[in-house]
């Protein structure tokens, strides 16, 4: 080491010590996410209904006075605000607001388990596809082209045949398409990151194939699972819807946003707001995941920096 | 004499392409005592990193060892479990990539990959893992190694991470590092700087390292023996000095002579090899490179040489040298 030689009478200055604060990819990312505001503004949506979800029993305690099942015959198709009823009653005067909240604990809830499950499957199929490649590629890959062959909507018609839907069938139902195209994702992915030096230079200091998946190759796909998990969470909010609306889903008298559409087309052109309060519901939260979905893709892809 | 700590013997590593067997190593035979330093040089294709990955047994498929043994000390690593063999990586052989800037993971910081190698092979040193590999970080020249320890490999320049590199291979305190071209993607500067290094790492370890390099000018100042390799076998061995200075190979000849020379004529154009390497799937018949050599015989386009002593330190697998020819005359 050379040291500069402090000059006579001069006081040699302390080495400057950098206070600089590193930051990850990930820090960079969620940086990038919160300046986009139609990135934040869709996440809040999402986290609103999310908390509606899971707060609509007390929410309906507080607001509507009255469980989603109560009929009241005497007081069918009142519409928004009348009568106590916030958005109006249905056929059966039942409060459509108290209906739309324990909703959308059904398409939530069936859009979080499928996502979850989905990204689960999905991801370790990918991962050990693409991490072994050869026959255990060839066969799982063979596999998922299998499923995503199938016309989805049979399928669903199917399963749902075969099993009573309720929130979790449904979800798995659902999930049991949907990870085919996530390996499809992970396993391209992979295939890109295991060639990378850092793969081989981990092994070659004794890493088990156990860890160099689980720990080097998922947190580099990870940016993938969270970009795609956002999306499919919208597609899986309108395959529920669309199943429920085919009298496939959610059966009532259980509500779900599906099934209240189902149930009140016939009457959209007396009772207008039967058709659009769990239109809109749907719509939004649909765009919404689409729209955060798109601001993570924006936030983690480093191509598009 | 020392030990022999690695001892390569008829090791013969393949690749099952469409188009045919690729001979990538094909019989390579060296020994690789404690502390010593041994330079493996050679074009690219020579089987110089082929070799390295099948000591380490990591060829990448469709690549096979097809023969012969990697013994360390009195371990056969081609027949151990590839759990033990687990157990050796990092452990008793670290490795170290020619290209620092894709050698570690993007998505972690640094010193947690330096820790690594560590807590792979004890889970109990996951306390102290990180002290260690902060205070390796330090050894090998990263300043203040505590603060730079929680940067990302995108924070740090090629040399820093070669340095990382480095410091990754040695937290285990390995008998044996392998340097597949440490210095080739890092300019000259910081070329001098990782080869100090190493040179440092071999005398304060006590580590003994393999290096391999196409730069004849980083064995001569690192190596205190080397290996020449020419289409997946050795043609030629022996210490530095004496292979520099009386090649008894005329593929070490050409390729010394090929170096560009400061004191040389500046209107004498550069000596080049002629020819171009052979064809791995199809060599040459007798001797590799008898279609290149300015020196053949008859008898090295029929008969295959064998490695044999020349000279009184070197090994040459050549029929001209071998019948006493000196190729300096």
């Amino acid at each position: 080491m050379i040291s500069p030689l402090p000059l006579e009478g001069e006081i040699a200055p302390e080495p400057v010590v950098r206070a600089r604060q590193s930051r990850s990819y990930w820090e960079e990312s969620r940086e990038r996410l919160l300046n986009n505001r139609f990135g934040v503004a869709a996440g809040l949506v999402l986290v609103f209904f999310v908390v509606v979800a899971l707060l609509a029993p007390v929410l309906s305690a507080l607001f509507t006075h009255t469980d989603s099942r109560t009929i009241d015959l005497a007081n069918t198709f009142a519409p928004p605000l009348q009568g106590g009823h916030i958005l109006g009653t249905d056929e059966l005067g039942r409060d459509e607001l108290t209906r739309l909240l324990f909703g959308a604990q059904v398409s939530m809830g069936i859009g979080f388990l499928s996502v979850v499950v989905a990204l689960t499957v999905g991801a370790t199929v990918g991962l050990v596809a693409g991490y072994y490649g050869g026959i255990i590629d060839g066969v799982l890959m063979r596999f998922v082209d299998m499923i995503l062959a199938i016309p989805a909507i049979f399928l669903f018609i199917l399963m749902a045949l075969l099993f009573k839907p309720n929130t979790v069938t449904l979800a798995l139902i659902i999930a049991s398409v949907g990870w085919g195209s996530i390996a499809r994702l992970v396993r391209g992915e992979v295939l890109s990151v295991r060639t990378r030096d850092f793969m081989v230079a981990t092994k070659a200091l004794g890493a088990s194939d156990a860890r160099l998946i689980v720990r080097h190759l998922l947190p580099n796909v990870l940016h993938v699972l969270i970009v795609y998990g956002s999306l499919y969470l919208a597609q899986v909010v309108l395959i529920e819807a669309s199943l429920d609306f085919l009298g496939l889903g959610i059966t009532p008298p259980t509500p779900s946003w599906g099934n209240m559409l189902t149930n009140s087309d016939t009457y959209f052109f007396h009772s207008s707001w039967l058709v659009i309060w769990p239109g809109v519901t749907i719509f939004l939260s649909v765009l919404a995941a689409n729209l955060f979905g798109n601001a993570l893709r924006d936030a983690f892809d480093p191509r598009l920096r | 004499m020392t030990e022999t700590l690695l001892e390569v013997r008829d090791l013969k590593t393949q690749f099952a392409t469409r188009d045919g067997v690729v001979k990538a190593v094909d019989g390579v035979s060296f020994e690789l005592e404690a502390g010593e330093t041994l330079g493996i040089v050679g074009e690219s294709g020579s089987g110089k990193s082929v070799t390295a990955l099948s000591i380490m047994r990591l060829v990448p498929p469709p690549g096979r060892i097809v023969g012969g043994h990697v013994k360390l000390k009195d371990r056969d690593l081609t027949t151990i479990s590839e759990g033990e063999m687990q157990e050796v990586r990092g452990e008793s052989i670290a490795m170290i990539f020619q290209d620092p800037m894709t050698s570690l993971n993007p998505v972690f910081r640094v010193g947690w990959q330096v820790a690594e190698p560590l807590i792979v092979h004890d889970e109990k040193k996951r306390q102290s893992a990180m002290g260690q590999a902060t205070a390796m970080l330090g050894k090998v020249g990263i300043p203040h190694p505590g603060q730079r320890s929680k940067d990302y490999p995108h924070q740090f320049s090629g040399g820093m991470r070669q340095r990382a590199m480095i410091a990754m291979g040695l937290t285990t305190m390995p008998e044996v590092l392998i340097a597949d071209e440490p210095t080739t993607a890092l300019d000259v500067t910081i070329q001098a700087q990782i080869l100090d290094l190493l040179d440092q790492v071999n005398r304060e370890f006590g580590t003994a390292t393999i290096l391999i390099t196409h730069n004849l000018g980083v064995v001569a100042g690192m190596c205190e023996r080397v290996i020449v390799m020419y289409a997946g076998r050795i043609v030629e061995s022996g210490p530095t000095a004496d292979v520099f200075a009386h090649p008894r190979h005329p593929y070490t000849w050409s390729l010394l002579r090929s170096i560009p020379r400061l004191d040389a004529d500046r209107h004498e154009p550069l000596q080049a090899i002629s020819g171009i390497p052979p064809d791995l799937i199809e060599l040459p018949s007798g001797c590799a490179f008898h279609p290149r050599c300015t020196f053949r015989v008859d008898r090295c386009s029929r008969d295959v040489p064998h490695l044999e002593r020349v000279g009184e330190t070197q090994m040459a697998a050549c029929w001209v040298t071998q019948g006493g020819r000196d190729l300096n005359a």
